[in-house]
């Protein structure tokens, strides 16, 4: 084999093997790096055991805001006015978080079946509300 | 009245892309040279109206003119003036008009660096560039007007920017980017009239290049400043958070960093022709994409605009031609053969493959995590998911590794084989060198080596000595030393600078220390190396909005007491929106941030507290970059041959 088509040919061999390498670390970090998004009815039909981590969308319902007195502990009720689920918190909420927006946490329910959020987003428009919450809301109606 | 004119100088602005978009194709193709020679006027009559039409919306909105419905919601006679003028591209609108103006500044720009080319070549990067501007004046006029009026009662008072836009890097964020975004246009454009005119590789690739390292500087700079205002606007002391938005901004950086790589094979050595004319293709298309994705509402994300399907389609119609007429023309005209020299392994040629390879592919695997979500949901029937940080920074770091390796090369592979080998064993010794140092000072000042510490400053001690340490060592008894940086300047400013940007990552995300406080007033906390104390709160009103704003005073190791920090909620009433500012006392070294939390009750309010050791690095490090690929462009720009 003359040598320029033997650099070729490992030239081709380590970009095919690099991208077989490049396609598996990808597919291998995506399928551990997924939160699957429900509505509180989804999440309560999944009937999903502790500590898996799932992504909760709804309204905060009005009045339900608790504060913890002397702690940074919080909790709410979040709704697709269907079913709702009390979620516990300990952190700062967002600035944007307020009673009758939309919001999504982020965290897994405890053995005591209570939802901790490990996380609490709500978005920077007054009237956003996260597509999957508006359409979980739709589908309601 | 203002506002018609606007509206109409829009209108004529979009007629004569039309017409600059056709009738010079059509004269080139009948062979008319008066219809060729039309192309001067009408790319200049496009621009100056598209212009001067953005420059009647931000009259308008000094003028708080709020019968337009655009200005009605973003903007408040309250607002200060600054700001009134920077609401102009404050939301999905006026942004497109910004696009539009940007890209007309462009074209300028274009026109008069390359008036002594030849007619018919440049006659048809005009006609794509006019085609460009027809497609996106004419979604704006259709699908998105700012001159829209609300008639017959219009509104005494209008809604309000965003409040978290109401901020400085804010103001200059969006254009910066938008230059970016736009510039990458004019390689588009060159690459589609070189292929129809089959025009000399020497002439579109160095110009290719050049411009596209400058829309990259631009871009660059764009995405660091979106995300140093995130850093500091959104209270949280996160710089990015893979985010869609951010992720397909991310996308086009890659891609044309891949490009302009690509393209000097092509230009010094004939390799790489059909690659990087895909390259580019590739490169617009994803800045497209991103105006797609951030303008149709498909994705989540915080810097989604208002949802509107019909938008949607009319940007995907868009797309759909650009690429396709494209990839057409490329399929029918491309006849470039590929140099037949060969080169080695040990090669630049080689070293320059290797670094699109992982660019590229980097580039597709963060837009398919960015898609994932989508097709998952098309696939599941509707079940919804979000692919989380993790994955991105788990795919990134063997790229950036392998970047990095040859990054340290990039000085010394030589153009079709490298003779000189003894490299190899100098910069493995100066990395050593370096890198013992730096895990010492790391454990001297850190207290511990994190593994993130240690891959990041092995990849940056490795940049460093390849690109700058080795110059020194080489020439530091000769002369030569200062002509040896100069010459590689720009190459040497934007690989240091990437360095500095690694490192900064990897100190910040392994050394950060956060913690959410309770504090009462008068109350001491002891952090890091400072101590903490909360003085006081007090209430403030301001134009536009209300602020609380609590002061901490701050103590260093040694109890000196520094300046205090301001930290502040702000209520903004008319946008009924609340927003955090930190406060940020930084350090080159380390940043400390304090954002004011909620009123617990009986005089109580909760912190959150950070230390960011390097995080200005990572700016600093993008701020190099494009310094970097500025000047290289610049200097690209001036040499004739």
């Amino acid at each position: 084999m003359n040598p320029l088509r033997k650099q070729r040919i490992y030239a081709l061999v380590s970009i095919f093997v690099g991208t077989l390498i490049a396609l598996f670390l990808i597919l291998n970090a995506l399928s551990r790096n997924i939160d699957l998004f429900y509505t509180p009815t989804q999440f309560q039909e999944s009937e999903l055991g502790s500590g898996v981590l799932v992504r909760l969308g709804g309204m905060v319902e009005e009045g339900s805001l608790v504060r913890k007195s002397q702690s940074l502990e919080v909790s709410f009720v979040i709704t697709d006015f269907n079913h709702s689920i009390k979620i516990n918190y300990s952190g700062i909420l967002p600035n944007l978080f307020s009673e009758n927006t939309g919001v999504v946490v982020k965290g897994s329910l405890d053995e005591k079946e209570n939802f901790q959020a490990v996380e609490v987003l709500a978005k920077h428009d007054e009237n956003y509300m996260p597509p999957e919450v508006s359409k979980a809301l739709k589908i309601r109606k | 009245m203002i506002p018609e004119i606007g509206h109409i100088f829009l209108i004529s602005a979009m007629v004569f892309a039309f017409a600059g978009g056709v009738f010079p194709a059509v004269g080139i193709f009948k062979k008319n040279a008066f219809l060729i020679s039309a192309y001067k006027p009408l790319i200049i009559s496009t621009s100056i109206f598209a212009l001067l039409s953005f420059l009647m919306l931000v009259y308008s909105f000094s003028k708080d003119d709020f019968s337009l419905l655009y200005i009605a919601t973003n903007s408040n006679t309250n607002l200060p003036f600054y700001y009134k003028l920077a609401a102009t591209w404050g939301a999905h609108e006026g942004s497109l008009l910004l696009w539009i103006s940007v890209l007309c500044l462009w074209s300028l720009a274009y026109f008069f660096k390359t008036r002594q080319e030849e007619d018919k070549y440049r006659c048809l990067t005009f006609v794509v560039l006019s085609q460009i501007i027809f497609s996106f004046i004419s979604f704006t006029i259709f699908t998105s007007n700012p001159f829209e009026r609300i008639l017959p009662i219009s509104p005494v008072q209008g809604v309000e920017l965003n409040p978290l836009l109401q901020d400085f890097a804010f103001t200059i964020h969006p254009p910066l980017l938008y230059a970016g975004y736009s510039g990458l246009s004019i390689p588009f454009a060159i690459v589609i009239s070189a292929l129809l005119t089959n025009s000399n590789k020497s002439i579109w690739a160095r110009q290719a290049r050049s411009w596209t390292l400058l829309s990259c500087s631009f871009l660059t700079l764009g995405i660091c400043l979106g995300s140093w205002w995130a850093y500091y606007e959104l209270g949280w002391g996160g710089w990015w958070f893979w985010d869609p938005v951010e992720n397909v901004a991310f996308v086009p950086w890659l891609i044309s960093v891949a490009l302009f790589h690509s393209l000097l094979v092509t230009d010094k050595r004939g390799f790489f022709i059909n690659w990087s004319i895909l390259l580019t293709i590739m490169a617009f298309a994803s800045c497209l994409l991103g105006t797609f994705l951030v303008r149709s509402g498909i994705l989540t994300s915080v810097h989604s605009f208002a949802l509107d399907p019909e938008r949607g389609v009319y940007l995907l119609i868009i797309f759909g031609y650009f690429i396709f007429s494209s990839l057409t023309i490329y399929a029918l005209k491309s006849k470039a053969r590929e140099s037949n020299q060969s080169y080695s392994l040990y090669s630049k040629e080689f070293g320059l493959l290797l670094n699109n390879l992982l660019l590229v592919i980097l580039a597709l695997s963060i837009l398919f995590g960015t898609f994932f979500p989508l097709i998952y949901e098309g696939v599941t029937n509707g079940k919804q998911i979000s692919v989380g940080a993790p994955y991105y920074e788990i795919l990134i770091l063997p790229f950036a590794a392998g970047l990095a390796l040859l990054q340290g090369l990039a000085l010394f592979l030589g153009w079709n084989a490298t003779e000189d080998q003894s490299f190899i064993k100098r910069i493995l010794i100066e990395t050593t060198v370096i890198f013992i140092v730096y895990n010492i000072l790391v454990y001297v000042f850190l207290g511990e080596i994190t593994a993130g510490a240690f891959v990041s400053g092995l990849m940056f001690c490795w940049i460093v000595a390849g690109n700058l340490i080795d110059s020194f060592v080489l020439n530091l008894k000769s002369s030569h030393l200062y002509k040896a940086i100069i010459r590689r300047f720009s190459l040497i400013l934007s690989h240091t600078g990437t360095a500095v940007l690694i490192l900064g990552v990897g100190i910040v995300s392994s050394y950060s220390l956060e913690n959410e406080i309770k504090l009462s007033k008068g109350e001491v906390y002891s952090f890091g190396e400072y101590q903490l104390s909360f003085e006081d709160i007090s209430m403030f009103n301001k134009k536009n909005y209300e602020s609380e704003m609590a002061i901490i005073g701050v103590t260093d190791m040694a109890g000196r007491k520094m300046a205090p920090m301001f930290t502040e909620k702000r209520f903004y009433p008319s946008a009924k929106q609340v927003t955090s500012e930190a406060a940020i006392k930084s350090t080159i070294f380390h940043d400390l941030y304090v954002t004011l939390g909620d009123d617990l009750g009986k005089g109580d309010w909760s912190f959150r507290i950070q230390i960011k050791p390097f995080v200005r690095w990572i700016w600093f490090g993008a701020i190099m970059i494009a310094l970097g690929t500025c000047l290289a462009s610049l200097t690209s720009m001036k040499r004739k041959e």
